[in-house]
């Protein structure tokens, strides 16, 4: 496990090396390996955290769920710019495209695993579901965005630079971020909830209704006294 | 560079290739771009060129290759980050066990031992109790009283659902019909609600729905057990003189 955690350090420390890597193919698989065996240990501690607000099997649900949200995220939003990168003239594989898109995620996974102490901090600290949920919301979205960035620099480095359709594949990577976001924002509504409502009874899934978006700023609403959340 | 008369660009691009070839060699990889063309089918055999071998068009892709590839920094030595990162993530685990491990017997534990009152989620089904007796169930943004143990039991609630709240915040839901056990003797149609002990005869299939009540709840009992039962007021109470069940 320690030596699969090395690929953290390298991706880190010398992404130039682990992007050039990826552009000449090299040690792929192993690579993918250590990169999933990583970002699903840190997504396990991390959603266990969360759920820790609530209850022991609410810890041990989101535990599994939030590796299962971003492996899925991945899985459903993948082809599309693998796709999209063709036709605009990239020859990368598959396995080249998923492999940048599960650095993004592994850094996210990383940045999550380092905000975890200041999670449990507010665990203990305060009770407001609301806050506590909208904390959640800001550090994944902090962590997102670094990965985001990672993904950029990486698909600047993988992708060939100076051939023809590079700028039409840099607006795919802009454009593809935001479906990965939304379809990541609506599969974690549907797979709900992760920290689990104080007042209501463990749930392993949440019936459908309202989405997203309105939550949060019904969250927001109640934190600021305008409201209460129904 | 042995050519015996090369242009200033030939000149640049040998050294390129020089440099290019040196940097993939200690990198221990084959460098791709620089293989020498194939053969032509059919060569000229007299007056061999004293031109490189090359083609223009290889050589100008590989100078844009040399140019466009950026020069890698030297690799940062390790500060043994993942033995770093794998010590953190044993300290979350063990802070995880820890917070989740009950240290009283009600079950309390850290992680949710601070007070949840201002954590209420409001929705359908919520239990509240004020600083009365009275049990309320909210639905559909009105407060449903729970007329007796039974019902309370009956409808699947349990006391660790019950939230105890400021009789001001139960004050800002109008209230619902109460939420009561129905009983219905074999031989009669009526059925009758039970708040309290007391027996409350529902006018009809309207007003039960009205009510809030399905047919699923009503229970099958014996006349004599219902005409035991003290009456109260009708559902609604101008209903009438209520029957015999």
């Amino acid at each position: 496990m320690i030596r699969e955690l090395g690929v953290i350090e390298t991706i880190l420390r010398n992404r130039l090396f682990f992007f050039h890597e990826i552009r000449d193919g090299i040690d792929l698989q192993r690579k993918l390996r250590a990169m999933l065996i990583s970002s699903l240990t840190f997504f396990a501690l991390y959603g266990a955290v969360m759920g820790s607000t609530h209850s022991l099997w609410q810890a041990l649900s989101s535990a599994v769920k939030l590796p299962v949200l971003f492996i899925a995220t991945l899985f459903i939003t993948a082809p599309t710019l693998y796709f999209f990168n063709v036709l605009f003239g990239s020859n990368q594989s598959l396995l080249q495209n998923v492999a940048l898109i599960m650095t993004a995620v592994t850094v996210t996974a990383v940045i999550l695993l380092s905000f975890a102490p200041i999670t449990l901090f507010f665990l203990l600290t305060t009770s407001q579901y609301q806050f506590f949920k909208l904390l959640n919301v800001g550090i994944f979205a902090v962590a997102g965005s670094m990965g985001i960035m990672f993904l950029i620099q990486g698909m600047r480095i993988v992708s060939n630079v100076g051939t023809e359709g590079e700028r039409n594949r840099r607006w795919v990577v802009r454009l593809w971020m935001f479906l990965y976001a939304f379809v990541g924002s609506q599969l974690a509504w549907t797979i709900r909830p992760f920290i689990g409502a104080p007042s209501i009874p463990f749930e392993l899934f949440r019936q459908l209704g309202g989405n997203f978006y309105t939550n949060i700023i019904a969250s927001i609403g109640e934190i600021l006294g305008f409201f209460i959340v129904q | 560079m042995k050519q015996n008369d090369p242009s200033k660009i030939d000149q640049l691009l040998d050294l390129l290739l020089d440099a290019l070839q040196e940097r993939q060699a200690a990198r221990g990889r084959p460098f791709a771009a620089i293989e020498t063309p194939p053969e032509p089918e059919n060569p000229v055999t007299e007056a061999p060129p004293t031109i490189p071998a090359e083609p223009e068009a290889a050589q100008n892709e590989t100078l844009e290759a040399v140019l466009a590839e950026p020069e890698l920094p030297e690799k940062l030595p390790s500060i043994q980050l993942d033995r770093m990162i794998g010590r953190l993530a044993l300290v979350i685990l063990a802070l995880i066990v820890l917070v989740n491990i009950p240290y009283n017997r009600y079950g309390t534990n850290l992680a949710r031992a601070m007070p949840d009152a201002q954590a209420l989620v409001i929705r359908d089904g919520l239990v509240l109790k004020g600083s009365g007796e009275e049990i309320y169930v909210l639905e559909n943004n009105h407060k449903r009283w729970i007329s007796s143990l039974d019902a309370f039991t009956y409808y699947g609630y349990r006391w660790e659902q019950v939230n105890l709240v400021d009789d001001d915040f139960l004050a800002q839901f109008p209230s619902g019909p109460a939420l009561s056990i129905l009983y219905k003797c074999p031989t009669s149609p009526h059925v009758f609600a039970i708040e309290n002990g007391v027996k409350r005869w529902i006018k009809d299939i309207p007003t039960f729905v009205e009510q809030g009540y399905v047919w699923d709840d009503v229970q099958i009992v014996s006349c004599a057990a219902i005409e035991r039962l003290p009456s109260g007021l009708p559902i609604p109470p101008d209903a009438g003189e209520p029957p015999s069940p």
